[in-house]
Protein backbone atom coordinates (compact mmCIF):
# COMPACT_ATOMS: atom_id res chain seq x y z
CA UNK A 1 0.00 0.00 0.00
CA UNK A 2 1.52 3.36 -1.00
CA UNK A 3 1.90 6.41 1.17
CA UNK A 4 -1.17 8.14 -0.25
CA UNK A 5 -3.36 5.16 0.55
CA UNK A 6 -1.92 5.02 4.05
CA UNK A 7 -2.88 8.66 4.61
CA UNK A 8 -6.37 7.91 3.33
CA UNK A 9 -6.67 4.98 5.75
CA UNK A 10 -5.54 7.17 8.64
CA UNK A 11 -8.22 9.77 7.93
CA UNK A 12 -10.86 7.03 7.67
CA UNK A 13 -9.66 5.45 10.91
CA UNK A 14 -9.96 8.69 12.84
CA UNK A 15 -13.52 9.37 11.65
CA UNK A 16 -14.77 5.79 11.92
CA UNK A 17 -12.97 5.25 15.25
CA UNK A 18 -11.64 1.97 13.92
CA UNK A 19 -7.96 0.92 14.31
CA UNK A 20 -5.92 1.54 11.18
CA UNK A 21 -4.87 -2.10 10.95
CA UNK A 22 -8.51 -3.23 10.74
CA UNK A 23 -9.35 -1.22 7.62
CA UNK A 24 -9.21 -3.01 4.28
CA UNK A 25 -9.66 -1.61 0.75
CA UNK A 26 -12.76 -3.71 0.16
CA UNK A 27 -14.50 -2.41 3.29
CA UNK A 28 -17.82 -0.66 2.87
CA UNK A 29 -17.97 2.62 4.80
CA UNK A 30 -21.35 1.86 6.30
CA UNK A 31 -21.68 -1.88 6.73
CA UNK A 32 -18.06 -2.63 7.63
CA UNK A 33 -16.88 0.59 9.26
CA UNK A 34 -20.14 1.77 10.81
CA UNK A 35 -20.08 5.20 9.18
CA UNK A 36 -23.47 6.82 8.89
CA UNK A 37 -24.64 9.36 6.32
CA UNK A 38 -23.12 12.28 8.20
CA UNK A 39 -19.68 10.79 8.90
CA UNK A 40 -19.39 9.45 5.34
CA UNK A 41 -19.82 12.98 4.03
CA UNK A 42 -17.43 14.38 6.63
CA UNK A 43 -14.85 11.88 5.43
CA UNK A 44 -14.75 13.28 1.92
CA UNK A 45 -14.40 16.81 3.23
CA UNK A 46 -11.66 15.74 5.68
CA UNK A 47 -9.77 14.04 2.85
CA UNK A 48 -10.10 17.06 0.61
CA UNK A 49 -8.55 19.17 3.36
CA UNK A 50 -5.83 16.65 4.30
CA UNK A 51 -4.72 16.04 0.73
CA UNK A 52 -5.58 19.48 -0.71
CA UNK A 53 -8.00 17.98 -3.23
CA UNK A 54 -10.80 19.65 -5.18
CA UNK A 55 -13.87 17.46 -4.83
CA UNK A 56 -17.45 18.28 -5.72
CA UNK A 57 -20.32 17.48 -3.38
CA UNK A 58 -21.94 15.39 -6.12
CA UNK A 59 -18.87 13.14 -6.23
CA UNK A 60 -18.96 12.58 -2.49
CA UNK A 61 -22.33 10.87 -2.59
CA UNK A 62 -21.06 8.20 -5.00
CA UNK A 63 -18.41 6.95 -2.58
CA UNK A 64 -19.35 3.92 -0.52
CA UNK A 65 -16.13 1.91 -0.11
CA UNK A 66 -12.56 2.47 1.06
CA UNK A 67 -11.30 1.45 -2.38
CA UNK A 68 -13.41 4.16 -4.04
CA UNK A 69 -11.93 6.71 -1.65
CA UNK A 70 -8.40 5.58 -2.53
CA UNK A 71 -9.14 5.64 -6.27
CA UNK A 72 -10.65 9.10 -6.06
CA UNK A 73 -7.64 10.43 -4.15
CA UNK A 74 -5.18 8.83 -6.60
CA UNK A 75 -7.08 10.13 -9.61
CA UNK A 76 -7.35 13.66 -8.25
CA UNK A 77 -3.68 13.85 -7.48
CA UNK A 78 -2.68 12.43 -10.86
CA UNK A 79 -5.29 14.48 -12.78
CA UNK A 80 -6.99 11.35 -14.22
CA UNK A 81 -10.69 10.47 -13.64
CA UNK A 82 -11.10 7.32 -11.52
CA UNK A 83 -12.34 4.17 -13.25
CA UNK A 84 -16.14 4.11 -13.48
CA UNK A 85 -16.61 7.77 -12.59
CA UNK A 86 -18.97 9.78 -14.78
CA UNK B 1 -55.21 12.30 4.38
CA UNK B 2 -57.01 14.23 7.03
CA UNK B 3 -59.97 12.44 8.53
CA UNK B 4 -62.59 14.16 6.44
CA UNK B 5 -60.92 12.92 3.26
CA UNK B 6 -60.47 9.28 4.34
CA UNK B 7 -62.45 6.45 2.74
CA UNK B 8 -65.67 5.71 4.65
CA UNK B 9 -64.38 2.37 6.03
CA UNK B 10 -61.47 4.10 7.74
CA UNK B 11 -63.68 6.96 8.91
CA UNK B 12 -66.16 4.48 10.43
CA UNK B 13 -63.34 2.71 12.24
CA UNK B 14 -61.91 5.98 13.47
CA UNK B 15 -65.40 6.98 14.64
CA UNK B 16 -65.76 3.76 16.66
CA UNK B 17 -62.31 4.35 18.14
CA UNK B 18 -63.31 7.88 19.05
CA UNK B 19 -66.47 6.63 20.78
CA UNK B 20 -64.40 4.05 22.67
CA UNK B 21 -61.86 6.68 23.66
CA UNK B 22 -64.53 9.06 24.98
CA UNK B 23 -66.25 6.31 26.92
CA UNK B 24 -63.25 4.54 28.39
CA UNK B 25 -60.18 6.77 28.47
CA UNK B 26 -59.67 9.02 31.46
CA UNK B 27 -56.42 10.91 30.76
CA UNK B 28 -56.11 12.33 34.27
CA UNK B 29 -56.54 8.93 35.90
CA UNK B 30 -54.11 7.29 33.48
CA UNK B 31 -51.58 10.04 34.19
CA UNK B 32 -52.01 9.88 37.98
CA UNK B 33 -51.96 6.11 38.22
CA UNK B 34 -49.13 5.79 35.73
CA UNK B 35 -50.79 2.95 33.85
CA UNK B 36 -53.39 2.17 31.23
CA UNK B 37 -56.19 -0.03 32.60
CA UNK B 38 -56.11 -3.61 31.34
CA UNK B 39 -59.68 -3.35 30.14
CA UNK B 40 -58.71 -0.45 27.87
CA UNK B 41 -55.98 -2.49 26.23
CA UNK B 42 -58.40 -5.42 25.91
CA UNK B 43 -61.09 -3.19 24.46
CA UNK B 44 -58.73 -1.78 21.84
CA UNK B 45 -57.71 -5.31 20.94
CA UNK B 46 -61.35 -6.33 20.49
CA UNK B 47 -61.91 -3.36 18.20
CA UNK B 48 -59.05 -4.59 16.03
CA UNK B 49 -56.79 -1.64 16.74
CA UNK B 50 -53.66 -3.79 17.21
CA UNK B 51 -53.97 -5.40 13.81
CA UNK B 52 -54.61 -2.33 11.67
CA UNK B 53 -51.38 -2.68 9.71
CA UNK B 54 -50.97 -6.45 9.91
CA UNK B 55 -51.64 -8.15 6.56
CA UNK B 56 -55.06 -9.74 6.15
CA UNK B 57 -53.42 -13.14 5.57
CA UNK B 58 -52.45 -13.10 9.25
CA UNK B 59 -55.74 -11.80 10.60
CA UNK B 60 -55.10 -8.09 10.43
CA UNK B 61 -56.85 -5.31 8.52
CA UNK B 62 -54.01 -5.04 6.00
CA UNK B 63 -54.05 -1.25 6.04
CA UNK B 64 -51.14 1.12 5.59
CA UNK B 65 -49.37 4.02 7.19
CA UNK B 66 -52.15 6.47 6.36
CA UNK B 67 -54.68 4.41 8.31
CA UNK B 68 -52.24 3.83 11.18
CA UNK B 69 -51.80 7.57 11.35
CA UNK B 70 -55.57 8.13 11.53
CA UNK B 71 -55.83 5.62 14.38
CA UNK B 72 -53.01 7.23 16.34
CA UNK B 73 -54.33 10.77 15.76
CA UNK B 74 -57.81 9.74 16.88
CA UNK B 75 -56.57 8.22 20.13
CA UNK B 76 -54.05 10.99 20.81
CA UNK B 77 -56.84 13.53 20.82
CA UNK B 78 -58.16 11.84 23.94
CA UNK B 79 -55.07 10.37 25.62
CA UNK B 80 -51.39 10.55 24.59
CA UNK B 81 -50.26 7.57 26.67
CA UNK B 82 -52.72 5.23 24.98
CA UNK B 83 -51.82 6.69 21.58
CA UNK B 84 -48.10 6.27 22.32
CA UNK B 85 -48.61 2.65 23.35
CA UNK B 86 -50.61 1.73 20.28
CA UNK B 87 -48.64 4.01 17.98
CA UNK B 88 -45.36 2.40 18.99
CA UNK B 89 -46.90 -1.03 18.44
CA UNK B 90 -48.30 -0.20 14.99
CA UNK B 91 -45.19 1.73 13.94
CA UNK B 92 -41.80 0.69 15.27
CA UNK B 93 -42.96 -2.42 17.11
CA UNK B 94 -44.44 -4.38 14.21
CA UNK B 95 -43.13 -2.75 11.06
CA UNK B 96 -39.83 -4.59 10.91
CA UNK B 97 -41.53 -7.97 11.15
CA UNK B 98 -44.26 -7.10 8.66
CA UNK B 99 -41.93 -5.55 6.07
CA UNK B 100 -38.86 -7.75 6.38
CA UNK B 101 -39.71 -10.84 8.41
CA UNK B 102 -39.50 -14.31 6.84
CA UNK B 103 -42.77 -16.08 6.05
CA UNK B 104 -42.10 -18.49 8.91
CA UNK B 105 -41.56 -15.69 11.39
CA UNK B 106 -44.65 -13.81 10.21
CA UNK B 107 -46.82 -16.92 10.38
CA UNK B 108 -45.56 -17.64 13.88
CA UNK B 109 -46.16 -14.20 15.40
CA UNK B 110 -48.43 -11.97 13.33
CA UNK B 111 -51.73 -13.74 14.08
CA UNK B 112 -51.37 -13.19 17.83
CA UNK B 113 -50.31 -9.57 17.19
CA UNK B 114 -53.32 -8.96 14.95
CA UNK B 115 -55.73 -10.36 17.52
CA UNK B 116 -54.36 -8.11 20.25
CA UNK B 117 -52.93 -10.99 22.26
CA UNK B 118 -49.35 -9.90 21.70
CA UNK B 119 -48.15 -6.33 22.15
CA UNK B 120 -44.82 -5.24 20.71
CA UNK B 121 -41.92 -2.94 21.53
CA UNK B 122 -38.83 -1.69 19.76
CA UNK B 123 -35.50 -1.36 21.56
CA UNK B 124 -32.55 0.47 20.09
CA UNK B 125 -31.40 3.23 22.45
CA UNK B 126 -28.52 2.46 24.84
CA UNK B 127 -26.75 4.46 27.51
CA UNK B 128 -23.95 5.29 25.05
CA UNK B 129 -26.08 5.30 21.91
CA UNK B 130 -28.92 7.80 21.73
CA UNK B 131 -28.76 9.84 18.55
CA UNK B 132 -25.60 7.94 17.55
CA UNK B 133 -27.11 4.56 16.67
CA UNK B 134 -23.77 3.45 15.27
CA UNK B 135 -22.48 3.30 18.84
CA UNK B 136 -24.77 0.50 19.99
CA UNK B 137 -23.02 -2.26 21.91
CA UNK B 138 -25.69 -4.94 22.21
CA UNK B 139 -24.29 -7.98 20.43
CA UNK B 140 -25.78 -11.00 18.74
CA UNK B 141 -23.30 -13.66 17.80
CA UNK B 142 -23.70 -17.05 16.29
CA UNK B 143 -23.45 -20.13 18.46
CA UNK B 144 -23.99 -23.32 16.48
CA UNK B 145 -27.50 -23.22 15.05
CA UNK B 146 -28.57 -20.35 17.26
CA UNK B 147 -27.75 -16.86 18.43
CA UNK B 148 -26.59 -15.52 21.77
CA UNK B 149 -27.62 -11.98 22.62
CA UNK B 150 -25.95 -9.81 25.25
CA UNK B 151 -26.39 -6.15 26.07
CA UNK B 152 -28.89 -3.69 27.34
CA UNK B 153 -31.30 -1.08 26.12
CA UNK B 154 -32.85 1.91 27.86
CA UNK B 155 -36.04 3.93 27.54
CA UNK B 156 -37.97 1.20 25.76
CA UNK B 157 -41.57 2.27 25.16
CA UNK B 158 -43.89 -0.67 25.94
CA UNK B 159 -40.87 -2.37 27.55
CA UNK B 160 -42.79 -3.47 30.61
CA UNK B 161 -45.85 -4.81 28.79
CA UNK B 162 -44.63 -6.09 25.42
CA UNK B 163 -44.68 -9.77 24.52
CA UNK B 164 -42.43 -9.30 21.48
CA UNK B 165 -39.52 -6.89 21.18
CA UNK B 166 -37.54 -6.00 18.05
CA UNK B 167 -34.02 -5.00 18.99
CA UNK B 168 -31.02 -3.70 17.08
CA UNK B 169 -27.73 -5.50 17.73
CA UNK B 170 -24.28 -5.62 16.22
CA UNK B 171 -23.88 -8.92 14.46
CA UNK B 172 -20.42 -9.15 12.95
CA UNK B 173 -20.51 -12.91 12.40
CA UNK B 174 -23.90 -13.11 10.75
CA UNK B 175 -22.76 -11.74 7.43
CA UNK B 176 -23.58 -8.41 5.87
CA UNK B 177 -20.67 -6.41 7.28
CA UNK B 178 -18.23 -6.26 10.20
CA UNK B 179 -20.03 -3.30 11.76
CA UNK B 180 -23.34 -4.47 10.47
CA UNK B 181 -26.41 -4.39 12.64
CA UNK B 182 -29.28 -6.82 12.61
CA UNK B 183 -32.90 -6.55 13.66
CA UNK B 184 -33.69 -9.40 16.01
CA UNK B 185 -36.99 -10.51 17.50
CA UNK B 186 -37.07 -11.39 21.19
CA UNK B 187 -39.93 -12.78 23.24
CA UNK B 188 -40.44 -11.28 26.69
CA UNK B 189 -40.27 -14.82 28.09
CA UNK B 190 -36.86 -15.64 26.55
CA UNK B 191 -34.60 -16.85 29.41
CA UNK B 192 -32.03 -14.16 30.17
CA UNK B 193 -34.25 -11.22 29.28
CA UNK B 194 -34.64 -8.93 32.28
CA UNK B 195 -37.14 -6.10 32.34
CA UNK B 196 -36.18 -3.09 34.43
CA UNK B 197 -38.48 -0.98 36.60
CA UNK B 198 -40.82 1.58 35.05
CA UNK B 199 -39.26 5.00 34.54
CA UNK B 200 -40.87 7.94 36.29
CA UNK B 201 -41.38 10.46 33.50
CA UNK B 202 -42.40 14.07 32.93
CA UNK B 203 -45.19 12.98 30.63
CA UNK B 204 -46.74 9.97 28.91
CA UNK B 205 -46.91 8.53 32.40
CA UNK B 206 -49.48 5.92 31.42
CA UNK B 207 -47.16 4.55 28.76
CA UNK B 208 -44.68 1.88 29.87
CA UNK B 209 -41.00 2.85 29.62
CA UNK B 210 -38.34 0.50 30.96
CA UNK B 211 -34.79 -0.67 30.45
CA UNK B 212 -34.10 -4.17 29.19
CA UNK B 213 -31.07 -6.35 29.88
CA UNK B 214 -30.03 -9.31 27.74
CA UNK B 215 -27.94 -11.93 29.56
CA UNK B 216 -26.77 -14.71 27.30
CA UNK B 217 -30.19 -15.01 25.64
CA UNK B 218 -30.19 -18.04 23.36
CA UNK B 219 -32.59 -17.94 20.45
CA UNK B 220 -32.93 -19.68 17.09
CA UNK B 221 -31.22 -18.11 14.07
CA UNK B 222 -34.56 -17.55 12.39
CA UNK B 223 -35.36 -14.74 14.88
CA UNK B 224 -33.27 -12.41 12.73
CA UNK B 225 -35.65 -10.07 10.89
CA UNK B 226 -34.68 -9.47 7.28
CA UNK B 227 -31.12 -9.72 6.00
CA UNK B 228 -28.51 -10.36 8.70
CA UNK B 229 -26.08 -7.47 9.03
CA UNK B 230 -28.35 -5.12 7.07
CA UNK B 231 -30.46 -3.97 9.96
CA UNK B 232 -29.39 -0.36 9.36
CA UNK B 233 -31.12 -0.35 5.97
CA UNK B 234 -34.25 -1.99 7.37
CA UNK B 235 -34.11 0.44 10.28
CA UNK B 236 -34.48 3.42 7.94
CA UNK B 237 -37.83 2.13 6.75
CA UNK B 238 -39.00 1.19 10.24
CA UNK B 239 -38.02 4.57 11.65
CA UNK B 240 -39.80 6.37 8.80
CA UNK B 241 -43.01 4.58 9.78
CA UNK B 242 -42.45 5.23 13.45
CA UNK B 243 -41.77 8.94 12.97
CA UNK B 244 -44.84 9.43 10.82
CA UNK B 245 -47.07 7.58 13.29
CA UNK B 246 -45.64 9.69 16.10
CA UNK B 247 -46.27 12.85 14.11
CA UNK B 248 -49.89 11.73 13.71
CA UNK B 249 -50.11 11.63 17.49
CA UNK B 250 -48.97 15.25 17.51
CA UNK B 251 -51.83 16.06 15.12
CA UNK B 252 -54.40 14.51 17.44
CA UNK B 253 -53.02 16.25 20.49
CA UNK B 254 -52.77 19.50 18.54
CA UNK B 255 -56.45 19.26 17.60
CA UNK B 256 -57.40 18.76 21.23
CA UNK B 257 -55.21 21.65 22.31
CA UNK B 258 -56.69 24.05 19.75
CA UNK B 259 -60.25 23.01 20.62
CA UNK B 260 -59.59 23.63 24.29
CA UNK B 261 -58.07 27.01 23.47
CA UNK B 262 -60.99 28.12 21.29
CA UNK B 263 -63.53 27.04 23.89
CA UNK B 264 -61.66 28.92 26.56
CA UNK B 265 -60.99 32.19 24.75
CA UNK B 266 -64.58 32.45 23.52
CA UNK B 267 -66.02 31.97 27.03
CA UNK B 268 -63.48 33.47 29.39
CA UNK B 269 -64.58 37.08 30.00
CA UNK B 270 -62.13 39.71 31.13
CA UNK B 271 -62.49 43.48 30.83
CA UNK B 272 -66.13 42.93 29.89
CA UNK B 273 -65.71 40.69 26.88
CA UNK B 274 -64.40 37.28 25.88
CA UNK B 275 -60.62 37.40 25.70
CA UNK B 276 -60.84 35.84 22.25
CA UNK B 277 -61.96 39.21 20.93
CA UNK B 278 -58.71 40.90 21.89
CA UNK B 279 -56.53 41.37 18.80
CA UNK B 280 -53.43 39.89 20.46
CA UNK B 281 -55.32 36.78 21.51
CA UNK B 282 -56.95 36.48 18.09
CA UNK B 283 -53.52 36.49 16.53
CA UNK B 284 -52.26 33.84 18.94
CA UNK B 285 -55.22 31.59 18.14
CA UNK B 286 -54.87 32.23 14.39
CA UNK B 287 -51.21 31.26 14.63
CA UNK B 288 -52.07 27.98 16.32
CA UNK B 289 -54.77 27.23 13.75
CA UNK B 290 -52.35 27.90 10.89
CA UNK B 291 -49.62 25.78 12.47
CA UNK B 292 -52.05 22.91 12.96
CA UNK B 293 -53.33 23.24 9.38
CA UNK B 294 -49.80 22.88 8.01
CA UNK B 295 -49.05 20.00 10.40
CA UNK B 296 -52.11 18.03 9.34
CA UNK B 297 -51.23 18.60 5.69
CA UNK B 298 -47.62 17.50 6.10
CA UNK B 299 -48.43 14.42 8.17
CA UNK B 300 -51.09 13.38 5.66
CA UNK B 301 -48.62 13.65 2.78
CA UNK B 302 -45.97 11.63 4.59
CA UNK B 303 -48.49 8.98 5.62
CA UNK B 304 -49.78 8.62 2.07
CA UNK B 305 -46.50 8.49 0.18
CA UNK B 306 -45.68 5.12 -1.33
CA UNK B 307 -42.12 6.03 -2.27
CA UNK B 308 -39.71 4.71 0.37
CA UNK B 309 -36.94 7.23 -0.42
CA UNK B 310 -39.38 10.13 -0.29
CA UNK B 311 -40.86 8.79 2.96
CA UNK B 312 -37.43 8.48 4.57
CA UNK B 313 -36.73 12.14 3.89
CA UNK B 314 -40.24 13.46 4.42
CA UNK B 315 -40.75 11.57 7.69
CA UNK B 316 -37.81 13.45 9.22
CA UNK B 317 -39.25 16.82 8.22
CA UNK B 318 -42.71 15.72 9.36
CA UNK B 319 -41.51 14.50 12.74
CA UNK B 320 -39.60 17.75 13.40
CA UNK B 321 -42.47 19.97 12.32
CA UNK B 322 -45.29 18.07 14.02
CA UNK B 323 -43.51 17.72 17.36
CA UNK B 324 -42.64 21.43 17.46
CA UNK B 325 -46.17 22.36 16.41
CA UNK B 326 -47.54 20.17 19.18
CA UNK B 327 -45.27 21.85 21.70
CA UNK B 328 -46.22 25.31 20.44
CA UNK B 329 -49.95 24.60 20.72
CA UNK B 330 -49.64 23.04 24.17
CA UNK B 331 -47.43 25.83 25.49
CA UNK B 332 -49.69 28.56 24.12
CA UNK B 333 -52.69 26.76 25.63
CA UNK B 334 -51.14 27.09 29.08
CA UNK B 335 -50.50 30.78 28.40
CA UNK B 336 -54.04 31.51 27.16
CA UNK B 337 -55.65 29.65 30.06
CA UNK B 338 -53.85 31.97 32.45
CA UNK B 339 -53.38 30.71 35.99
CA UNK B 340 -55.74 27.79 35.41
CA UNK B 341 -53.41 26.56 32.67
CA UNK B 342 -50.92 25.74 35.41
CA UNK B 343 -53.40 23.71 37.47
CA UNK B 344 -53.38 19.97 36.75
CA UNK B 345 -57.12 19.54 37.31
CA UNK B 346 -57.89 21.49 34.13
CA UNK B 347 -56.01 18.95 32.01
CA UNK B 348 -54.08 21.73 30.27
CA UNK B 349 -50.67 21.08 31.89
CA UNK B 350 -50.97 17.45 30.79
CA UNK B 351 -51.10 18.59 27.16
CA UNK B 352 -47.71 20.24 27.67
CA UNK B 353 -46.13 17.45 29.71
CA UNK B 354 -47.19 14.79 27.23
CA UNK B 355 -45.97 16.82 24.25
CA UNK B 356 -42.45 17.50 25.47
CA UNK B 357 -40.78 14.18 24.65
CA UNK B 358 -41.89 14.26 21.02
CA UNK B 359 -39.07 16.66 20.17
CA UNK B 360 -36.58 14.20 21.65
CA UNK B 361 -37.49 10.59 20.98
CA UNK B 362 -37.53 8.84 17.61
CA UNK B 363 -34.63 11.10 16.68
CA UNK B 364 -33.81 14.34 18.49
CA UNK B 365 -35.03 17.16 16.26
CA UNK B 366 -31.76 18.97 15.75
CA UNK B 367 -29.96 15.75 14.85
CA UNK B 368 -32.68 14.94 12.33
CA UNK B 369 -32.46 18.47 10.95
CA UNK B 370 -28.73 17.99 10.40
CA UNK B 371 -29.30 14.68 8.60
CA UNK B 372 -31.97 16.35 6.50
CA UNK B 373 -29.46 19.07 5.73
CA UNK B 374 -27.01 16.47 4.40
CA UNK B 375 -29.77 15.26 2.06
CA UNK B 376 -30.57 18.83 0.98
CA UNK B 377 -26.93 19.48 0.14
CA UNK B 378 -26.18 16.17 -1.57
CA UNK B 379 -29.58 15.54 -3.19
CA UNK B 380 -31.19 18.95 -3.69
CA UNK B 381 -34.93 18.79 -3.95
CA UNK B 382 -36.07 19.59 -7.51
CA UNK B 383 -39.28 21.27 -6.63
CA UNK B 384 -41.48 22.50 -9.47
CA UNK B 385 -43.02 25.94 -8.99
CA UNK B 386 -46.45 25.72 -7.40
CA UNK B 387 -47.77 29.04 -8.65
CA UNK B 388 -48.33 30.13 -5.05
CA UNK B 389 -46.26 33.30 -4.81
CA UNK B 390 -45.10 33.11 -1.22
CA UNK B 391 -44.40 29.38 -1.23
CA UNK B 392 -42.39 29.69 -4.44
CA UNK B 393 -40.49 32.70 -3.09
CA UNK B 394 -39.55 30.75 0.03
CA UNK B 395 -38.31 27.82 -2.01
CA UNK B 396 -36.30 30.13 -4.28
CA UNK B 397 -34.75 31.92 -1.31
CA UNK B 398 -33.71 28.57 0.15
CA UNK B 399 -32.23 27.43 -3.13
CA UNK B 400 -30.30 30.69 -3.48
CA UNK B 401 -28.94 30.38 0.06
CA UNK B 402 -27.85 26.80 -0.66
CA UNK B 403 -26.06 27.77 -3.86
CA UNK B 404 -24.28 30.58 -2.00
CA UNK B 405 -23.24 28.29 0.85
CA UNK B 406 -21.93 25.61 -1.51
CA UNK B 407 -19.98 28.23 -3.45
CA UNK B 408 -18.52 29.65 -0.24
CA UNK B 409 -17.61 26.36 1.44
CA UNK B 410 -17.34 23.87 -1.41
CA UNK B 411 -17.05 20.28 -0.29
CA UNK B 412 -16.37 21.45 3.27
CA UNK B 413 -20.01 22.31 3.74
CA UNK B 414 -20.32 18.63 4.60
CA UNK B 415 -18.31 19.23 7.78
CA UNK B 416 -20.17 22.34 8.82
CA UNK B 417 -22.91 20.79 10.92
CA UNK B 418 -24.37 24.24 11.68
CA UNK B 419 -24.81 24.87 7.93
CA UNK B 420 -26.27 21.43 7.39
CA UNK B 421 -28.61 22.02 10.32
CA UNK B 422 -29.87 25.35 8.97
CA UNK B 423 -30.65 23.85 5.56
CA UNK B 424 -32.45 21.04 7.28
CA UNK B 425 -34.52 23.59 9.21
CA UNK B 426 -35.30 25.45 6.00
CA UNK B 427 -36.30 22.20 4.30
CA UNK B 428 -38.81 21.56 7.08
CA UNK B 429 -40.42 24.97 6.56
CA UNK B 430 -40.51 24.47 2.80
CA UNK B 431 -42.11 21.03 3.02
CA UNK B 432 -44.73 22.23 5.50
CA UNK B 433 -45.56 25.24 3.33
CA UNK B 434 -45.88 23.22 0.14
CA UNK B 435 -48.07 20.65 1.88
CA UNK B 436 -50.30 23.40 3.27
CA UNK B 437 -50.70 24.96 -0.17
CA UNK B 438 -51.59 21.64 -1.78
CA UNK B 439 -54.09 20.94 0.98
CA UNK B 440 -55.76 24.34 0.63
CA UNK B 441 -56.07 23.84 -3.12
CA UNK B 442 -57.60 20.39 -2.68
CA UNK B 443 -60.13 21.51 -0.09
CA UNK B 444 -63.68 20.94 -1.27
CA UNK B 445 -66.87 22.00 0.38
CA UNK B 446 -68.88 25.20 0.63
CA UNK B 447 -67.41 28.69 0.45
CA UNK B 448 -66.93 28.88 4.19
CA UNK B 449 -64.89 25.66 4.32
CA UNK B 450 -62.71 26.73 1.42
CA UNK B 451 -62.25 30.22 2.86
CA UNK B 452 -61.22 28.75 6.20
CA UNK B 453 -58.58 26.55 4.56
CA UNK B 454 -57.39 29.39 2.39
CA UNK B 455 -56.99 31.82 5.29
CA UNK B 456 -55.16 29.28 7.47
CA UNK B 457 -52.86 28.46 4.58
CA UNK B 458 -52.07 32.12 3.98
CA UNK B 459 -51.48 32.70 7.68
CA UNK B 460 -49.06 29.76 7.69
CA UNK B 461 -47.19 31.08 4.66
CA UNK B 462 -46.64 34.41 6.43
CA UNK B 463 -45.45 32.59 9.54
CA UNK B 464 -43.12 30.45 7.45
CA UNK B 465 -41.58 33.54 5.84
CA UNK B 466 -40.97 34.95 9.29
CA UNK B 467 -39.54 31.74 10.72
CA UNK B 468 -37.25 31.20 7.76
CA UNK B 469 -35.70 34.64 8.08
CA UNK B 470 -33.09 33.76 10.71
CA UNK B 471 -32.01 30.64 8.87
CA UNK B 472 -31.87 32.40 5.51
CA UNK B 473 -29.64 35.11 6.92
CA UNK B 474 -27.08 32.52 7.97
CA UNK B 475 -28.25 31.28 11.34
CA UNK B 476 -26.42 31.91 14.63
CA UNK B 477 -23.04 33.65 14.46
CA UNK B 478 -20.60 30.76 15.04
CA UNK B 479 -17.78 32.94 16.42
CA UNK B 480 -20.08 34.54 18.96
CA UNK B 481 -21.53 31.18 19.96
CA UNK B 482 -18.01 29.80 20.35
CA UNK B 483 -16.97 32.75 22.53
CA UNK B 484 -19.96 32.44 24.86
CA UNK B 485 -19.74 28.67 25.30
CA UNK B 486 -15.95 28.58 25.64
CA UNK B 487 -16.24 30.76 28.74
CA UNK B 488 -19.08 28.68 30.14
CA UNK B 489 -17.34 25.36 29.60
CA UNK B 490 -14.09 26.66 31.09
CA UNK B 491 -15.97 27.88 34.15
CA UNK B 492 -17.48 24.41 34.45
CA UNK B 493 -14.00 22.94 34.37
CA UNK B 494 -14.41 21.25 30.95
Amino acid sequence: MNQLHQRVIQVIASLATVPVQEIRPEDRLREDLGMDSITSMELVSALAEELSLEIEVEEAIEITTVRQVMEMASARLSGVEPHGAQ
Amino acid sequence: MVLSEAPSLVRDFAASLERFARAHLDPSAIDEQGRIPTEVVRGLGELGAFGVSIPQAYGGAGLGLAEVSEVVATLAKRDRSVAATLGLHLGLGTRGLVAFGSEELKARYLPSIASGQALTAFATTEAGAGSDLGAIRTQAHRDGEGLIVNGEKIYVTNGGIANLITITATSSDLGGGRRGHSLILLESTDPGLEIGPEEHKLGLRGSSTTGLRFNEIRIPLDRVIGRPGEGSTHLEHVLAWGRTAMAAGCVGAGREGLERVVEHVTTRVQFGRPIGELPVVRNQVATLAAVLFATEALVAEAAETDDDHRLSRLSMATKIFASEANGEIADEAVQLFGGSGFIEDTGVPLLLRDARITRVFEGANDVLATRLGVMEVTHPSHRPASGERRADALAEDIERALVEAKKRLGIHILRHSAELHRFGRLAVLREATDAAVRRARRTIGDGRVRASASSRCLKWQLLAEDRARTWLSGGPDPDLVQAVTRNLYEEAGR
